[in-house]
């Protein structure tokens, strides 16, 4: 009896344990999420997107690390068949081979596409759209209602 | 003296719940009268809202194509409700719809036994259902759209999903939206929780909010651009949007699910487009749905 009540007790424990690190981590993950968001809302998308100024590898990582978040919270920008994530996978391709040309290639409407950008265009793009998709989202927080009939639209 | 007690215990707790079950959705009530009150005074004589509403519209078709006084119900029939000339080009087409064999597949494809006997009978008994989708199911705590019911059916039935947004699924949906429309059934769509008025109020967040690098909601064209073009095309209200799904429209030149055109929507906003079963997307229907309830169910129908 004194076995079962022991084992039961530990059982308990590991089940607390486990618990605690799962709420640890989503903690965490949501933390993160908002970590990332407030970024991309301090950010000057014309600064952290000048490629002149700041070298294709910085901004193809700033691309990178923003449109992550944004795929994950439904945001990414699509513009003419090409996602953003195709925008920042064939830039990345161009920079390690040190082409001045982005070959993209998409899918649209069941066929295969390529559409070509300059390089550094491509960076610029796929930079700011990743931004500003987060940006928006921050933005409709405080402007949606303005936008509903018998709340904040006036007519 | 027992059983009276009981009794009014009993009718204390049915009108609670009740009460509760209608306070649940007081707020989506409040945004559906105020959406018809608005739609209603934008078409009024939108000659004499010029300033206020259509600004970019011409003499021409201010003075010749929108009617006058258009009522509630109307605008089930999307832009056609203010766009006169388009209109007889819909009435026309109506004549001969091209929909027709899709509900008759339709109708085998719900009789159609599947490989354990079954069929959707099982599932759906009735077929005059159209209208009460989405629905809120509060043990899972999630919107069921008709496109979801009728995979996790055949799932449940050891069959294969079918493609959300057309073929087989656009015909079973044209089949449920045209007996629903021979019963005469309205639009009914229930908010009876805390976890089903959530998800309404994500829905309405997620249709008013701009997106994409185009930067549009919904609402752009659907509530403030109701009415005003596109190039040629007039942009329908969100008033009566889900009323008439699936549709067989032109330009797909096939039918296709509310998914189907709600993932053209996102890609028209520059936004890659939500998946069917997304959260985000039960939740939109779900309130674009409730903004039409009491209107006619008045599926499958034909769009440009």
């Amino acid at each position: 009896m004194a076995q079962i009540s022991e084992s039961k007790g530990l059982m308990m424990k590991k089940l607390h344990k486990i618990l605690l690190s799962v709420s640890l981590g989503m903690l965490a993950t949501s933390g993160l999420q908002a970590d990332l968001m407030s970024d991309a809302v301090a950010l000057d998308v014309a600064k952290a997107c000048d490629v002149k100024a700041n070298g294709l590898d910085v901004v193809l990582a700033t691309a990178t690390k923003y449109n992550t978040e944004a795929k994950k919270q439904g945001l990414e920008f699509k513009r003419l068949g090409i996602t953003n994530s195709n925008y920042i996978k064939a830039t990345t391709e161009a920079v390690k081979t040190k082409n001045k040309e982005t070959a993209i290639k998409y899918k649209s409407k069941g066929k295969e596409k390529t559409k070509k950008f300059s390089t550094d265009y491509a960076a610029w793009r796929a930079c700011s759209f990743a931004i500003r998709a987060l940006q928006q989202k921050h933005e409709a927080q405080s402007t949606w209602r303005l936008a509903v009939p018998g709340d904040g639209f006036k007519y | 003296m027992l059983l009276k007690i009981a009794k009014i215990s009993a009718l204390i707790a049915l009108s609670a719940t009740a009460v509760n079950a209608a306070s649940f959705n007081a707020q989506a009530e409040k945004d559906r009268n105020a959406l018809i009150k608005y739609t209603e005074a934008k078409f009024v004589d939108a000659d004499k809202n010029r300033a206020s509403f259509f600004p970019y519209s011409s003499d021409d078709e201010l003075k010749n194509n929108f009617p006058k006084n258009i009522k509630h119900n109307a605008f089930a029939l999307g832009s056609y409700a203010y766009n006169s000339r388009g209109k007889s080009q819909y009435d026309d087409i109506k004549e001969m719809p091209p929909y027709e064999d899709a509900i008759d597949e339709g109708a085998e494809l719900y009789a159609k036994k599947f490989a354990n006997g079954k069929s959707f009978k099982e599932c759906f008994p009735k077929t005059d259902i159209a209208g009460n989708y989405p629905m809120f199911d509060d043990k899972k705590s999630e919107v069921i759209t008709l496109t979801g019911a009728i995979n996790s059916c055949l799932v449940a039935n050891g069959e294969k999903k079918w493609n959300e947004k057309k073929g087989k699924m656009a015909k079973l949906e044209a089949y449920f939206a045209n007996q629903s429309k021979e019963a005469g059934k309205k639009v009914d769509i229930k908010i009876s929780s805390k976890a089903a008025a959530a998800a309404y109020e994500h829905g309405k967040k997620e249709y008013y909010s701009q997106r994409g690098y185009l930067k549009l909601s919904c609402a752009t064209c659907h509530v403030q651009g109701a009415g005003q073009r596109v190039r040629a095309e007039y942009m329908s209200p969100l008033l009566g949007q889900t009323t008439h799904f699936p549709v067989f429209r032109l330009k797909w030149n096939s039918l296709g699910t509310l998914e189907r055109r709600m993932a053209g929507c996102n890609k028209d906003q520059g936004e890659n487009p939500h998946k069917p079963k997304s959260v985000w997307m039960k939740d939109l229907l779900y309130f674009m749905s409730y903004m039409s309830n009491g209107m006619a169910v008045d599926g499958p129908d034909i769009r440009k």
